[in-house]
């Protein structure tokens, strides 16, 4: 399945939007970027939600609309479902109420999970003949996720689907959508401004900024590029490892944080941190007065270290020279 | 000692009344949805105009309502002439009649209930409902009127209320006949027009305040119902 953007402009008032890509919409698709970069329009525009100022937008070769020729086709004929950040359940329907309403429209030829089994899935089952009005925030973000899953849509859309979830939930829940998105066989694009949801949910990667869509293609690529560190405080610094590198469940990657990682220019013995990965210093970056940025090719790909400039002094690092990459299990 | 209970003659007055009042409201009902639903939209061209249709019972007179709706309807009228050949109907000094001038003259009522509630409605909801596969049928069907249907409900009621206390285009368009159009305000101006009926007035009189004053309390307390509702 192929998501191809040629040339759109989307407005929302005083925001504009401009998009051209081409993904292939498989597995976990991630909008990232700043809060106010355009992502949530992205989303509405592909679900049919906001209609194309120019340029045309096609899903596996199907034009949906193409504002030069008025090719438009309508939201409840696109086959795409979003779940909406702020959830939005139907309030004069119970939560059982609220599925069937997607149940119901589904059409025969298209296979999903039965109400009741999805609601077990997601815990709620013993909410099912609950009205929605008393749902807390996760719950409702759970009910939302269940009644687009029942619906089976070809493209289901997320816009910050774990705003209202934290710690543990949040985890739980990222690895609950992509296990989703696995058995379901259903293709994800998931909006988020949060690297680490970012870093385990993605595939692939498309960055906005500013309006403008600056970076695209698949995870590994997109999230090493400069450009996509630009969009990043300078906390959040770090490099993305694959989960195969720590082991990571179901996830498919875990952001390493510069902040988090030690630099040795032996290798460390009797220490308690779980991840040590060797390799050679790739790049070497004077950030500021305080902070130096050191890029380690290891195994796992480039990890990136945060030292201070008396740190790099002691340890004597150069481009090319060995060292160990040092990582706490609990910073992953 | 005052009489608690009803005469039948003060039954037969108030049975016509409900009945008129309350098939003002069936007639009016889809019509007043409809002009709502349109009022609810952002803008469309026209809409002042049928905004100033929707309101204008509101500002002429009673008996020119009753009046306009002889000249359309009467008998003497091409399509009032061609309802009476083609299916017998006469409307004019007719129960039906009766109800048709309530239903005009508490349209803008209703048209207003109703309305609000179609705008107190998130727009939001209608978007979930689109990516559910919902078309605009369907989505006003499954989510605008179910939504909105407290709010309906209260309009219809604040409407019949008001529908029991309709004078000038009834008396116009539907005359006074005892037993098919007499309803409670036309009992009351003829009580109080024959020497000596002062009582039967006052009775009368009792009897519409009480009946409006159920009607009130019951739109309220819909209304209340409707915001509780709507607020997820």
């Amino acid at each position: 399945m192929t998501l191809k953007l040629r040339d759109v402009v989307v407005r929302k008032g005083a925001f504009r939007l401009a998009a051209d890509f081409e993904v292939a919409a498989s597995g976990v698709t991630v909008v990232f970027g700043p809060s106010g970069s355009g992502k949530s329009s992205l989303l509405s525009a592909i679900a049919g939600l906001n209609r194309l100022e120019s340029g045309s937008l096609s899903l596996s070769g199907r034009v949906l609309e193409d504002a030069s020729t008025g090719v438009r086709i309508p939201a409840h004929r696109r086959g795409i479902g979003l779940v909406f950040q702020d959830a939005r359940l139907f309030p004069h329907l119970t939560v059982r109420g609220n599925l069937d309403y997607a149940e119901h429209r589904r059409p025969a030829a298209r296979n999903a999970p039965i109400v009741v089994e999805i609601a077990r899935r997601l815990e709620f089952e013993d909410l099912l003949d609950r009205p929605v009005r008393n749902l807390s925030g996760g719950e409702r973000s759970r009910v939302a996720l269940a009644r687009a899953i029942v619906s089976a849509p070809e493209l289901l859309l997320l816009d910050e689907p774990f705003a209202a979830l934290d710690g543990r939930r949040r985890h739980d829940f990222l690895a609950l959508l992509r296990n989703l998105s696995n058995e379901q066989r259903l293709p994800m694009v998931v909006v988020t401004h949060n690297i680490d949801d970012a870093a385990e949910l993605a595939n692939d990667v498309i960055a906005t900024h500013d309006g403008q869509v600056i970076a695209y293609g698949a995870a590994p690529d997109v999230m090493a590029r400069a450009e996509f560190a630009s969009l990043l405080d300078r906390r959040d610094l770090g490099a993305r490892v694959p989960a195969s590198a720590v082991a990571g469940g179901s996830v498919e990657g875990v952001w390493v944080r510069a902040d988090s990682v030690l630099l040795a220019s032996e290798r460390p013995r009797g220490i308690s941190a779980r991840h040590v990965w060797e390799g050679k210093v790739y790049s070497i970056l004077q950030e500021d007065a305080r902070g130096v940025l050191v890029s380690l090719a290891t195994e796992a790909g480039y990890i990136l270290s945060r030292i201070t400039p008396e740190a790099l002094a002691d340890l004597q690092l150069e481009q090319g020279k060995q060292a160990w990459a040092v990582v706490k299990a609990h910073a992953l | 000692m005052v009489r608690v209970m009803l005469t039948p003659a003060e039954l037969q007055i108030l049975s016509t009344s409900l009945g008129v009042a309350g098939r003002a409201v069936l007639f009016s009902l889809p019509v007043a949805i409809a002009f709502a639903w349109a009022l609810s939209r952002p803008r469309f061209p026209g809409k002042s105009v049928v905004d100033t249709i929707a309101h204008l019972p509101l500002v002429l007179p009673p008996v020119l309502v009753g009046y306009l709706l002889l000249l359309a309807l009467g008998s003497q009228s091409p399509l009032g002439a061609w309802l009476k050949s083609s299916f017998g109907i006469q409307l004019a000094f007719s129960a039906e009649g009766a109800a048709i001038a309530t239903a005009v003259m508490a349209f803008p009522l209703m048209v207003r209930a109703i309305r609000l509630s179609f705008e107190a409605t998130d727009p939001g909801l209608f978007e979930a409902a689109s990516v559910l596969r919902a078309g605009p049928w369907d989505r006003f069907w499954s989510m605008t009127l179910p939504l909105a249907w407290p709010g309906v409900l209260a309009g219809a009621v604040t409407a019949f209320a008001a529908g029991l206390g309709e004078f000038g285009a009834v008396i116009t368009f539907a005359s006074n006949v005892e037993g098919e159009t007499q309803t409670l305000p036309l009992a009351i101006n003829a009580a109080l027009n024959t020497p000596g009926r002062d009582d039967a007035a006052f009775r009368l009189a009792l009897i519409s305040l009480t009946a409006a004053i159920a009607g009130l309390v019951l739109a309220e307390m819909l209304q209340r119902w409707a915001r509780r509702r709507l607020e997820a």
